[in-house]
Protein backbone atom coordinates (compact mmCIF):
# COMPACT_ATOMS: atom_id res chain seq x y z
CA UNK A 1 0.00 0.00 0.00
CA UNK A 2 2.66 2.44 0.94
CA UNK A 3 4.94 2.13 -2.41
CA UNK A 4 1.53 2.95 -4.26
CA UNK A 5 1.33 6.13 -2.03
CA UNK A 6 4.40 7.06 -2.37
CA UNK A 7 4.43 6.55 -5.95
CA UNK A 8 1.25 8.43 -6.20
CA UNK A 9 2.98 11.82 -4.14
CA UNK A 10 6.02 10.46 -7.04
CA UNK A 11 3.98 11.51 -9.66
CA UNK A 12 1.78 14.25 -8.52
CA UNK A 13 5.36 16.23 -7.85
CA UNK A 14 6.44 15.97 -11.08
CA UNK A 15 3.41 16.77 -12.73
CA UNK A 16 3.34 19.53 -10.84
CA UNK A 17 7.34 20.48 -11.62
CA UNK A 18 6.15 20.09 -15.23
CA UNK A 19 3.56 22.88 -14.75
CA UNK A 20 5.65 24.81 -13.44
CA UNK A 21 8.51 24.67 -15.78
CA UNK A 22 5.52 25.01 -19.09
CA UNK A 23 4.83 28.35 -17.05
CA UNK A 24 7.87 29.81 -16.53
CA UNK A 25 9.08 28.93 -19.89
CA UNK A 26 6.10 30.23 -21.54
CA UNK A 27 5.34 33.32 -19.49
CA UNK A 28 8.94 34.26 -20.47
CA UNK A 29 7.78 33.68 -24.48
CA UNK A 30 5.21 35.92 -23.93
CA UNK A 31 7.19 38.63 -23.39
CA UNK A 32 6.81 41.16 -25.93
CA UNK A 33 9.61 42.19 -28.72
CA UNK A 34 11.63 39.10 -30.23
CA UNK A 35 13.74 36.60 -28.04
CA UNK A 36 16.94 37.23 -28.75
CA UNK A 37 16.07 41.15 -27.74
CA UNK A 38 14.35 39.68 -24.69
CA UNK A 39 17.58 37.52 -23.53
CA UNK A 40 19.76 40.64 -24.18
CA UNK A 41 17.56 42.87 -22.79
CA UNK A 42 19.26 47.03 -23.00
CA UNK A 43 22.21 45.78 -25.16
CA UNK A 44 19.67 44.98 -28.04
CA UNK A 45 19.75 47.78 -29.63
CA UNK A 46 23.09 47.56 -30.39
CA UNK A 47 22.80 44.10 -32.75
CA UNK A 48 22.17 44.37 -36.12
CA UNK A 49 20.63 42.26 -38.14
CA UNK A 50 22.85 39.45 -39.03
CA UNK A 51 23.81 39.62 -35.53
CA UNK A 52 20.35 38.69 -34.31
CA UNK A 53 19.69 35.55 -36.58
CA UNK A 54 23.08 34.08 -35.29
CA UNK A 55 21.78 34.62 -32.05
CA UNK A 56 18.58 33.46 -32.73
CA UNK A 57 20.08 30.26 -34.62
CA UNK A 58 22.89 29.82 -31.45
CA UNK A 59 19.55 29.58 -28.83
CA UNK A 60 17.58 27.68 -31.25
CA UNK A 61 15.17 30.37 -31.56
CA UNK A 62 14.10 29.60 -34.83
CA UNK A 63 12.67 26.61 -33.98
CA UNK A 64 8.88 25.74 -33.45
CA UNK A 65 7.77 26.51 -29.41
CA UNK A 66 7.31 23.16 -28.19
CA UNK A 67 10.57 21.98 -29.91
CA UNK A 68 12.02 24.76 -28.04
CA UNK A 69 10.32 24.02 -24.85
CA UNK A 70 11.61 20.53 -25.37
CA UNK A 71 15.19 21.64 -25.96
CA UNK A 72 14.87 23.62 -22.73
CA UNK A 73 13.19 20.97 -20.82
CA UNK A 74 16.43 18.58 -21.58
CA UNK A 75 18.75 21.07 -20.97
CA UNK A 76 17.49 21.64 -17.64
CA UNK A 77 17.11 18.23 -16.86
CA UNK A 78 21.24 17.79 -16.95
CA UNK A 79 21.48 20.89 -14.69
CA UNK A 80 22.11 23.52 -16.98
CA UNK A 81 19.61 26.48 -16.66
CA UNK A 82 21.62 28.66 -18.86
CA UNK A 83 23.57 32.25 -17.97
CA UNK A 84 21.92 35.19 -16.72
CA UNK A 85 21.87 37.95 -18.58
CA UNK A 86 23.26 40.26 -16.65
CA UNK A 87 25.52 38.65 -14.49
CA UNK A 88 27.25 35.93 -17.65
CA UNK A 89 27.43 33.31 -14.37
CA UNK A 90 25.21 30.17 -15.04
CA UNK A 91 21.96 30.74 -13.44
CA UNK A 92 22.69 27.71 -11.38
CA UNK A 93 25.69 28.75 -9.01
CA UNK A 94 24.36 32.11 -8.71
CA UNK A 95 21.22 30.09 -7.27
CA UNK A 96 23.20 27.62 -5.56
CA UNK A 97 25.02 30.44 -3.71
CA UNK A 98 21.86 31.96 -2.32
CA UNK A 99 20.44 28.67 -1.30
CA UNK A 100 22.02 27.94 1.85
CA UNK A 101 20.38 31.53 2.98
CA UNK A 102 16.94 30.98 2.02
CA UNK A 103 16.92 27.38 3.66
CA UNK A 104 18.07 28.48 6.92
CA UNK A 105 15.76 31.80 7.03
CA UNK A 106 12.88 28.98 6.40
CA UNK A 107 14.41 26.71 8.08
CA UNK A 108 14.79 28.56 11.62
CA UNK A 109 11.00 30.37 11.11
CA UNK A 110 9.54 27.22 10.40
CA UNK A 111 10.76 25.55 13.01
CA UNK A 112 9.88 28.46 15.94
CA UNK A 113 6.45 28.44 14.44
CA UNK A 114 5.78 25.05 14.75
CA UNK A 115 7.50 25.15 18.24
CA UNK A 116 5.22 28.27 19.16
CA UNK A 117 1.78 27.18 17.58
CA UNK A 118 1.92 24.04 18.81
CA UNK A 119 2.59 25.38 22.10
CA UNK A 120 -0.17 28.04 22.11
CA UNK A 121 -2.89 26.10 20.07
CA UNK A 122 -2.46 22.81 22.41
CA UNK A 123 -3.05 25.23 25.50
CA UNK A 124 -5.71 27.34 23.81
CA UNK A 125 -7.04 24.17 22.55
CA UNK A 126 -7.46 22.11 25.57
CA UNK A 127 -8.95 24.84 28.13
CA UNK A 128 -12.24 25.44 25.76
CA UNK A 129 -13.89 28.68 26.91
CA UNK A 130 -10.63 29.81 28.75
CA UNK A 131 -9.21 32.97 28.47
CA UNK A 132 -6.50 31.38 26.41
CA UNK A 133 -9.02 30.17 23.88
CA UNK A 134 -10.79 33.65 23.08
CA UNK A 135 -7.70 35.15 22.93
CA UNK A 136 -5.93 33.29 20.73
CA UNK A 137 -8.61 33.59 18.33
CA UNK A 138 -8.71 37.48 18.09
CA UNK A 139 -5.29 37.76 18.31
CA UNK A 140 -4.03 35.62 15.86
CA UNK A 141 -6.60 37.10 13.21
CA UNK A 142 -4.71 40.63 14.36
CA UNK A 143 -1.15 39.00 14.00
CA UNK A 144 -1.89 37.82 10.75
CA UNK A 145 -3.47 41.06 9.24
CA UNK A 146 -0.40 42.75 9.77
CA UNK A 147 1.93 42.88 6.65
CA UNK A 148 5.00 41.50 7.76
CA UNK A 149 7.78 43.89 5.66
CA UNK A 150 5.58 46.85 7.67
CA UNK A 151 6.86 45.22 10.80
CA UNK A 152 10.10 45.28 9.04
CA UNK A 153 10.26 48.64 8.65
CA UNK A 154 9.02 49.49 12.34
CA UNK A 155 11.51 47.23 13.72
CA UNK A 156 14.65 48.78 11.59
CA UNK A 157 12.96 52.13 12.55
CA UNK A 158 13.34 50.78 16.37
CA UNK A 159 16.09 48.43 16.99
CA UNK A 160 18.45 49.58 14.11
CA UNK A 161 18.05 53.79 13.91
CA UNK A 162 16.67 54.51 17.51
CA UNK A 163 18.27 51.48 19.80
CA UNK A 164 21.19 50.73 17.30
CA UNK A 165 21.31 47.18 18.41
CA UNK A 166 20.93 45.35 15.12
CA UNK A 167 21.89 45.80 11.72
CA UNK A 168 18.69 46.60 9.25
CA UNK A 169 20.20 45.24 6.17
CA UNK A 170 22.71 42.67 5.20
CA UNK A 171 22.79 38.66 5.24
CA UNK A 172 26.60 38.33 7.62
CA UNK A 173 29.19 36.30 6.99
CA UNK A 174 30.21 32.95 8.67
CA UNK A 175 33.78 33.43 7.73
CA UNK A 176 33.71 36.94 8.37
CA UNK A 177 35.07 39.01 11.14
CA UNK A 178 31.74 38.64 13.33
CA UNK A 179 31.72 34.51 12.54
CA UNK A 180 28.33 32.67 13.40
CA UNK A 181 27.66 35.50 15.63
CA UNK A 182 27.26 38.24 13.04
CA UNK A 183 25.27 35.85 11.04
CA UNK A 184 22.67 35.11 13.95
CA UNK A 185 22.79 39.15 14.24
CA UNK A 186 21.81 39.64 11.08
CA UNK A 187 19.12 36.50 10.75
CA UNK A 188 16.92 38.22 14.15
CA UNK A 189 15.06 40.75 12.71
CA UNK A 190 13.82 39.24 9.40
CA UNK A 191 12.97 35.33 11.84
CA UNK A 192 11.08 37.76 14.15
CA UNK A 193 9.55 39.19 11.88
CA UNK A 194 8.25 36.33 9.92
CA UNK A 195 7.57 34.43 13.25
CA UNK A 196 5.67 37.04 14.64
CA UNK A 197 3.60 37.22 11.60
CA UNK A 198 2.95 33.95 11.01
CA UNK A 199 2.68 31.96 14.50
CA UNK A 200 -0.78 33.04 15.32
CA UNK A 201 -2.73 31.35 12.36
CA UNK A 202 -0.96 28.11 12.55
CA UNK A 203 -1.79 28.24 16.46
CA UNK A 204 -5.52 28.78 15.57
CA UNK A 205 -5.52 26.42 13.07
CA UNK A 206 -4.51 23.84 15.86
CA UNK A 207 -6.57 25.18 18.63
CA UNK A 208 -9.91 24.98 16.00
CA UNK A 209 -8.86 21.03 14.88
CA UNK A 210 -8.30 19.91 19.01
CA UNK A 211 -11.34 21.78 20.15
CA UNK A 212 -13.04 20.01 16.94
CA UNK A 213 -11.61 16.60 18.16
CA UNK A 214 -12.50 16.67 21.99
CA UNK A 215 -16.01 17.01 21.16
CA UNK A 216 -16.01 13.90 19.27
CA UNK A 217 -17.34 10.36 21.00
CA UNK A 218 -14.32 8.69 21.64
CA UNK A 219 -13.18 11.00 23.72
CA UNK A 220 -16.31 11.00 25.38
CA UNK A 221 -16.44 7.43 26.34
CA UNK A 222 -12.85 7.37 27.06
CA UNK A 223 -13.26 9.76 29.88
CA UNK A 224 -16.52 7.79 31.04
CA UNK A 225 -14.83 4.48 31.36
CA UNK A 226 -11.99 6.58 33.47
CA UNK A 227 -8.75 6.90 30.81
CA UNK A 228 -6.06 8.93 32.14
CA UNK A 229 -6.43 12.33 30.88
CA UNK A 230 -2.91 12.77 30.03
CA UNK A 231 -3.21 9.69 27.60
CA UNK A 232 -6.49 11.42 26.29
CA UNK A 233 -4.42 14.27 25.47
CA UNK A 234 -2.17 12.02 23.72
CA UNK A 235 -4.47 11.19 21.50
CA UNK A 236 -6.68 14.19 20.97
CA UNK A 237 -3.12 15.87 19.96
CA UNK A 238 -2.16 13.06 17.70
CA UNK A 239 -5.21 13.35 15.73
CA UNK A 240 -6.02 16.97 15.76
CA UNK A 241 -2.22 17.39 14.62
CA UNK A 242 -2.85 15.81 10.93
CA UNK A 243 -5.25 18.48 9.87
CA UNK A 244 -2.40 21.22 11.12
CA UNK A 245 -0.10 19.56 9.03
CA UNK A 246 -2.04 19.53 6.09
CA UNK A 247 -2.81 23.12 6.51
CA UNK A 248 1.28 23.57 6.88
CA UNK A 249 1.47 22.05 3.26
CA UNK A 250 -1.24 23.98 2.09
CA UNK A 251 0.58 27.40 3.58
CA UNK A 252 4.02 26.24 2.29
CA UNK A 253 3.56 28.29 -1.14
CA UNK A 254 2.53 31.41 0.52
CA UNK A 255 4.80 31.06 3.03
CA UNK A 256 7.47 31.35 0.70
CA UNK A 257 5.95 34.31 -1.32
CA UNK A 258 5.80 35.81 2.21
CA UNK A 259 9.38 35.63 2.31
CA UNK A 260 10.46 37.20 -0.43
CA UNK A 261 9.28 40.40 0.42
CA UNK A 262 11.37 40.16 4.36
CA UNK A 263 14.13 39.23 2.48
CA UNK A 264 14.05 41.93 0.20
CA UNK A 265 13.56 44.54 2.71
CA UNK A 266 16.29 43.04 4.86
CA UNK A 267 18.52 42.66 1.96
CA UNK A 268 19.06 39.34 3.16
CA UNK A 269 20.45 37.58 0.20
CA UNK A 270 18.63 34.82 -0.67
CA UNK A 271 16.68 33.68 -3.48
CA UNK A 272 13.60 35.80 -3.09
CA UNK A 273 15.92 39.04 -3.01
CA UNK A 274 17.71 37.47 -6.28
CA UNK A 275 14.34 37.06 -7.81
CA UNK A 276 13.16 40.27 -7.08
CA UNK A 277 16.11 42.15 -8.37
CA UNK A 278 15.83 39.73 -11.63
CA UNK A 279 12.50 41.21 -12.09
CA UNK A 280 14.07 44.58 -12.03
CA UNK A 281 16.68 44.00 -14.12
CA UNK A 282 14.21 41.98 -16.85
CA UNK A 283 17.41 39.09 -16.27
CA UNK A 284 15.32 36.40 -18.22
CA UNK A 285 17.18 33.21 -17.59
CA UNK A 286 17.67 33.94 -13.96
CA UNK A 287 13.73 34.42 -13.52
CA UNK A 288 13.16 31.15 -15.30
CA UNK A 289 15.69 29.33 -12.96
CA UNK A 290 14.44 31.41 -9.86
CA UNK A 291 11.04 30.30 -10.03
CA UNK A 292 11.85 26.69 -10.89
CA UNK A 293 13.93 26.39 -8.38
CA UNK A 294 11.40 27.62 -6.08
CA UNK A 295 8.81 25.45 -7.26
CA UNK A 296 11.68 22.72 -6.35
CA UNK A 297 11.91 23.89 -3.18
CA UNK A 298 8.03 23.44 -2.64
CA UNK A 299 7.58 20.32 -3.86
CA UNK A 300 10.51 19.46 -1.58
CA UNK A 301 8.92 20.84 1.61
CA UNK A 302 5.63 19.03 0.44
CA UNK A 303 6.96 15.82 0.20
CA UNK A 304 9.03 15.94 3.79
CA UNK A 305 5.14 17.17 5.48
CA UNK A 306 3.62 13.79 3.65
CA UNK A 307 6.76 11.95 5.36
CA UNK A 308 5.70 13.13 8.40
CA UNK A 309 2.21 12.89 8.16
CA UNK A 310 2.90 9.25 7.52
CA UNK A 311 4.57 8.98 10.22
CA UNK A 312 1.83 10.31 12.46
CA UNK A 313 -1.34 8.77 10.89
CA UNK A 314 -1.62 5.20 10.78
CA UNK A 315 -5.07 5.32 8.67
CA UNK A 316 -2.60 6.81 5.82
CA UNK A 317 -0.07 3.46 6.44
CA UNK A 318 -3.37 1.40 6.63
CA UNK A 319 -4.25 2.78 2.89
CA UNK A 320 -7.86 4.14 4.13
CA UNK A 321 -7.23 7.49 2.20
CA UNK A 322 -6.20 5.39 -0.94
CA UNK A 323 -9.16 6.43 -3.96
CA UNK B 1 -26.03 38.47 19.63
CA UNK B 2 -22.39 39.63 20.92
CA UNK B 3 -21.12 38.54 17.57
CA UNK B 4 -23.02 40.21 15.25
CA UNK B 5 -22.70 43.51 17.45
CA UNK B 6 -18.70 42.65 16.91
CA UNK B 7 -19.23 42.13 12.55
CA UNK B 8 -21.55 45.61 12.69
CA UNK B 9 -18.70 47.17 14.08
CA UNK B 10 -16.21 45.70 11.81
CA UNK B 11 -18.09 46.34 8.53
CA UNK B 12 -18.79 49.77 9.97
CA UNK B 13 -14.88 50.56 9.98
CA UNK B 14 -14.49 49.10 6.68
CA UNK B 15 -17.22 51.20 5.04
CA UNK B 16 -15.65 54.30 6.44
CA UNK B 17 -12.24 53.26 4.98
CA UNK B 18 -13.82 52.82 1.54
CA UNK B 19 -15.89 55.85 1.77
CA UNK B 20 -13.16 58.03 2.97
CA UNK B 21 -10.79 56.49 -0.11
CA UNK B 22 -13.78 56.59 -2.33
CA UNK B 23 -14.01 60.26 -1.67
CA UNK B 24 -10.55 61.31 -1.33
CA UNK B 25 -11.27 64.68 -3.05
CA UNK B 26 -13.49 65.93 -0.18
CA UNK B 27 -11.53 64.87 2.79
CA UNK B 28 -7.82 65.36 1.76
CA UNK B 29 -6.48 68.90 2.62
CA UNK B 30 -3.71 69.23 -0.06
CA UNK B 31 -3.45 67.84 -3.64
CA UNK B 32 -2.22 64.50 -3.05
CA UNK B 33 0.96 65.26 -5.75
CA UNK B 34 1.81 68.71 -4.72
CA UNK B 35 4.91 69.04 -3.59
CA UNK B 36 6.47 71.71 -1.56
CA UNK B 37 10.29 71.67 -1.63
CA UNK B 38 10.08 74.26 1.71
CA UNK B 39 8.40 71.90 3.70
CA UNK B 40 9.91 68.31 3.74
CA UNK B 41 9.91 66.23 6.46
CA UNK B 42 7.42 68.31 8.46
CA UNK B 43 6.22 66.18 11.38
CA UNK B 44 2.32 65.31 11.86
CA UNK B 45 1.16 68.51 13.05
CA UNK B 46 -1.56 71.72 12.04
CA UNK B 47 -1.29 72.43 9.20
CA UNK B 48 -0.06 68.72 7.65
CA UNK B 49 -2.33 66.34 9.76
CA UNK B 50 0.10 63.79 9.22
CA UNK B 51 3.15 65.41 8.22
CA UNK B 52 4.95 65.58 4.60
CA UNK B 53 6.67 63.28 2.54
CA UNK B 54 10.86 63.71 0.91
CA UNK B 55 9.10 66.10 -1.50
CA UNK B 56 6.58 68.10 0.99
CA UNK B 57 3.23 66.39 -0.29
CA UNK B 58 1.05 65.57 2.99
CA UNK B 59 0.66 62.13 3.94
CA UNK B 60 -2.82 62.07 5.01
CA UNK B 61 -4.05 63.58 1.45
CA UNK B 62 -1.72 60.62 -0.60
CA UNK B 63 -3.12 57.93 1.96
CA UNK B 64 -6.61 58.58 0.80
CA UNK B 65 -5.55 59.05 -2.47
CA UNK B 66 -3.11 56.02 -2.32
CA UNK B 67 -6.30 53.83 -0.68
CA UNK B 68 -8.21 54.67 -3.91
CA UNK B 69 -5.98 52.89 -5.98
CA UNK B 70 -4.96 49.80 -3.55
CA UNK B 71 -8.26 49.42 -3.10
CA UNK B 72 -9.55 49.94 -6.78
CA UNK B 73 -6.33 47.21 -7.53
CA UNK B 74 -7.60 44.94 -4.97
CA UNK B 75 -11.52 45.06 -6.17
CA UNK B 76 -10.92 44.96 -9.98
CA UNK B 77 -9.03 42.10 -9.71
CA UNK B 78 -11.24 39.98 -6.84
CA UNK B 79 -13.86 40.39 -9.51
CA UNK B 80 -11.76 39.37 -12.31
CA UNK B 81 -10.95 36.43 -9.91
CA UNK B 82 -14.29 35.43 -8.55
CA UNK B 83 -15.85 35.38 -12.70
CA UNK B 84 -12.33 32.84 -13.79
CA UNK B 85 -13.15 31.14 -10.22
CA UNK B 86 -16.76 30.41 -10.72
CA UNK B 87 -15.96 29.24 -14.16
CA UNK B 88 -13.65 26.88 -13.59
CA UNK B 89 -14.88 25.40 -10.72
CA UNK B 90 -18.64 25.60 -11.90
CA UNK B 91 -17.57 23.35 -15.41
CA UNK B 92 -15.70 21.08 -12.88
CA UNK B 93 -18.05 20.63 -10.25
CA UNK B 94 -21.13 20.27 -13.05
CA UNK B 95 -19.39 18.02 -15.28
CA UNK B 96 -17.82 15.93 -13.19
CA UNK B 97 -15.67 12.69 -14.20
CA UNK B 98 -12.45 12.92 -16.66
CA UNK B 99 -13.11 16.50 -16.89
CA UNK B 100 -13.43 17.27 -13.21
CA UNK B 101 -10.08 14.54 -11.96
CA UNK B 102 -8.01 16.11 -14.94
CA UNK B 103 -9.05 20.17 -14.22
CA UNK B 104 -8.39 19.59 -10.33
CA UNK B 105 -5.08 18.19 -11.00
CA UNK B 106 -4.26 21.26 -12.70
CA UNK B 107 -5.58 23.12 -9.97
CA UNK B 108 -3.70 21.56 -7.27
CA UNK B 109 -0.12 21.90 -9.48
CA UNK B 110 -1.17 25.54 -9.48
CA UNK B 111 -1.87 26.22 -6.53
CA UNK B 112 1.79 24.83 -5.68
CA UNK B 113 3.47 27.60 -7.17
CA UNK B 114 3.33 30.36 -4.87
CA UNK B 115 1.18 33.21 -6.32
CA UNK B 116 3.89 36.22 -6.00
CA UNK B 117 6.48 34.17 -7.48
CA UNK B 118 3.88 33.84 -10.60
CA UNK B 119 2.76 37.45 -10.65
CA UNK B 120 6.58 38.85 -10.15
CA UNK B 121 7.35 37.00 -13.44
CA UNK B 122 4.41 38.13 -15.43
CA UNK B 123 5.39 41.50 -13.99
CA UNK B 124 9.03 41.66 -15.00
CA UNK B 125 7.04 42.43 -18.98
CA UNK B 126 4.02 43.59 -18.16
CA UNK B 127 5.21 47.07 -16.05
CA UNK B 128 2.45 49.01 -17.12
CA UNK B 129 -0.07 51.19 -15.06
CA UNK B 130 -2.38 49.71 -12.09
CA UNK B 131 -5.15 48.10 -14.38
CA UNK B 132 -2.26 45.63 -15.60
CA UNK B 133 -1.60 44.95 -12.17
CA UNK B 134 -5.25 44.30 -11.41
CA UNK B 135 -5.31 42.08 -14.33
CA UNK B 136 -2.00 39.98 -13.19
CA UNK B 137 -3.78 39.92 -9.80
CA UNK B 138 -6.81 38.92 -10.71
CA UNK B 139 -5.49 35.71 -13.42
CA UNK B 140 -3.42 34.34 -10.64
CA UNK B 141 -5.79 34.63 -7.79
CA UNK B 142 -9.09 32.47 -8.88
CA UNK B 143 -7.53 29.44 -7.43
CA UNK B 144 -9.32 28.91 -3.87
CA UNK B 145 -12.72 30.52 -5.47
CA UNK B 146 -12.64 27.81 -7.77
CA UNK B 147 -11.95 25.18 -5.41
CA UNK B 148 -15.14 26.27 -3.18
CA UNK B 149 -17.35 26.60 -6.20
CA UNK B 150 -16.43 22.98 -7.17
CA UNK B 151 -16.95 21.78 -4.00
CA UNK B 152 -20.56 23.44 -3.55
CA UNK B 153 -21.54 22.34 -7.11
CA UNK B 154 -20.62 18.81 -6.03
CA UNK B 155 -22.32 19.33 -2.47
CA UNK B 156 -25.30 20.58 -4.23
CA UNK B 157 -25.99 18.52 -6.83
CA UNK B 158 -26.32 15.36 -4.42
CA UNK B 159 -28.93 17.71 -2.93
CA UNK B 160 -32.93 16.66 -3.74
CA UNK B 161 -34.31 19.88 -4.60
CA UNK B 162 -31.88 20.00 -7.07
CA UNK B 163 -32.78 16.21 -8.13
CA UNK B 164 -36.19 17.15 -7.82
CA UNK B 165 -35.24 19.81 -10.51
CA UNK B 166 -33.69 17.33 -13.04
CA UNK B 167 -36.75 15.12 -12.34
CA UNK B 168 -39.49 17.80 -13.53
CA UNK B 169 -37.09 18.70 -15.99
CA UNK B 170 -36.21 22.31 -15.58
CA UNK B 171 -33.34 23.51 -17.76
CA UNK B 172 -30.10 23.09 -17.52
CA UNK B 173 -28.88 26.97 -17.26
CA UNK B 174 -31.88 27.41 -14.67
CA UNK B 175 -30.50 24.71 -12.88
CA UNK B 176 -27.10 26.19 -12.77
CA UNK B 177 -27.97 29.59 -12.20
CA UNK B 178 -31.11 29.40 -10.18
CA UNK B 179 -30.56 26.22 -7.63
CA UNK B 180 -26.68 25.81 -7.98
CA UNK B 181 -24.87 29.10 -8.11
CA UNK B 182 -27.39 30.75 -6.30
CA UNK B 183 -27.51 28.50 -3.01
CA UNK B 184 -23.08 28.82 -3.63
CA UNK B 185 -23.56 32.29 -3.19
CA UNK B 186 -22.89 32.64 0.94
CA UNK B 187 -19.83 30.66 0.34
CA UNK B 188 -18.22 32.04 -2.43
CA UNK B 189 -19.30 35.36 -0.82
CA UNK B 190 -16.95 34.47 2.08
CA UNK B 191 -13.92 33.25 0.03
CA UNK B 192 -14.12 36.81 -2.00
CA UNK B 193 -13.54 38.52 1.01
CA UNK B 194 -10.24 36.48 1.82
CA UNK B 195 -9.63 36.99 -1.29
CA UNK B 196 -9.89 40.66 -1.53
CA UNK B 197 -7.93 41.03 1.47
CA UNK B 198 -5.15 39.04 -0.29
CA UNK B 199 -5.42 41.46 -3.21
CA UNK B 200 -4.72 44.22 -1.05
CA UNK B 201 -1.80 42.11 0.28
CA UNK B 202 -0.45 41.68 -2.54
CA UNK B 203 -1.04 45.01 -4.36
CA UNK B 204 1.07 46.34 -1.33
CA UNK B 205 3.99 43.68 -1.27
CA UNK B 206 4.62 44.41 -4.91
CA UNK B 207 3.95 48.06 -4.97
CA UNK B 208 6.85 48.20 -2.06
CA UNK B 209 9.09 46.09 -4.12
CA UNK B 210 9.32 48.80 -6.23
CA UNK B 211 7.67 46.71 -9.20
CA UNK B 212 4.06 47.27 -8.39
CA UNK B 213 1.83 50.34 -9.74
CA UNK B 214 4.09 53.14 -11.09
CA UNK B 215 5.57 55.52 -8.75
CA UNK B 216 3.81 58.85 -10.18
CA UNK B 217 0.51 56.96 -8.36
CA UNK B 218 0.42 57.02 -4.84
CA UNK B 219 -0.36 53.87 -3.46
CA UNK B 220 -0.09 52.30 0.21
CA UNK B 221 2.53 49.86 -0.88
CA UNK B 222 4.46 52.78 -3.01
CA UNK B 223 4.21 54.88 0.15
CA UNK B 224 5.64 52.49 1.81
CA UNK B 225 8.74 51.63 -0.49
CA UNK B 226 9.98 55.44 -0.28
CA UNK B 227 9.28 55.37 3.80
CA UNK B 228 12.25 52.32 3.69
CA UNK B 229 14.65 55.01 3.02
CA UNK B 230 12.86 57.97 5.35
CA UNK B 231 12.56 55.95 8.44
CA UNK B 232 16.61 55.72 8.34
CA UNK B 233 16.60 59.65 9.25
CA UNK B 234 13.69 59.44 11.50
CA UNK B 235 10.68 60.54 9.31
CA UNK B 236 8.42 57.61 11.30
CA UNK B 237 5.19 59.14 10.32
CA UNK B 238 5.55 58.19 6.57
CA UNK B 239 5.92 54.27 7.29
CA UNK B 240 3.33 54.39 10.24
CA UNK B 241 0.16 55.43 8.72
CA UNK B 242 0.00 53.80 5.63
CA UNK B 243 0.93 50.56 7.55
CA UNK B 244 -2.12 51.40 9.73
CA UNK B 245 -4.54 51.78 7.15
CA UNK B 246 -3.65 47.96 5.80
CA UNK B 247 -3.44 46.52 9.22
CA UNK B 248 -6.84 47.93 9.90
CA UNK B 249 -8.73 47.26 6.26
CA UNK B 250 -7.19 43.71 6.30
CA UNK B 251 -8.06 43.37 10.12
CA UNK B 252 -11.62 44.63 9.47
CA UNK B 253 -12.24 42.17 6.29
CA UNK B 254 -10.75 39.30 8.06
CA UNK B 255 -12.85 40.01 10.99
CA UNK B 256 -15.57 40.22 9.08
CA UNK B 257 -15.08 37.10 7.46
CA UNK B 258 -14.49 35.14 9.80
CA UNK B 259 -17.89 36.43 11.82
CA UNK B 260 -19.68 35.04 8.27
CA UNK B 261 -17.55 31.85 7.94
CA UNK B 262 -19.23 30.03 10.84
CA UNK B 263 -21.14 27.34 9.75
CA UNK B 264 -23.83 27.82 12.43
CA UNK B 265 -24.58 31.51 10.70
CA UNK B 266 -24.78 29.55 6.74
CA UNK B 267 -28.48 29.84 5.84
CA UNK B 268 -28.32 26.80 3.92
CA UNK B 269 -26.71 23.23 5.47
CA UNK B 270 -28.63 21.24 2.34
Amino acid sequence: MSVKWFGKRMVMGTIVLLVISFLSFFIMHLAPGDPATAFYGGNAQTLNTAEKERISRAFSLDRPVIEQYGLWLKEILQGNLGYSSKEGRPVTVILLERLPNTLLLFGVTLFFIIIGSLWLGTVAGMQKGSLWDKGLSTISIATSSIPSFWLGILFISFFSVKLGILPSSGTGEVGGDGGILDKLRHLIMPAAVIILTHTGIYARFLQESIKAETSKYYVMVAKANGVLEREIRKGVLRNASIPYLNYIGMTIPSFFGGSIIVESLFSWAGLGQLLVKAVMMKDFPLIMGGILFTGLLVVFSLFIIDLVMYAVDPKLRKGAYSR
Amino acid sequence: MKSRKVLLFWCVVLGLIVIMTAFAGLFSTHAPNDMDMDKIYVPPGENHLLGTDHLGRDVFSRLLEGGKVTLTVAGVSVFLSLVIGVLYGGISGYVGGYVDVVMMRFLEALITIPSLILILAFQAFMQGGMWSMALIIGITGWLVTARIVRSEFIRLKEAEFVKMAIMFGTPVWKIIFGHMLRNSVPAIFVVTLFNFAGAVFIEVSLSFLGIGVPPAIPSWGNMLYYAQNDILIGAWWIGLFPGIMIFITILSINFIGEALKDPGRRRLNA
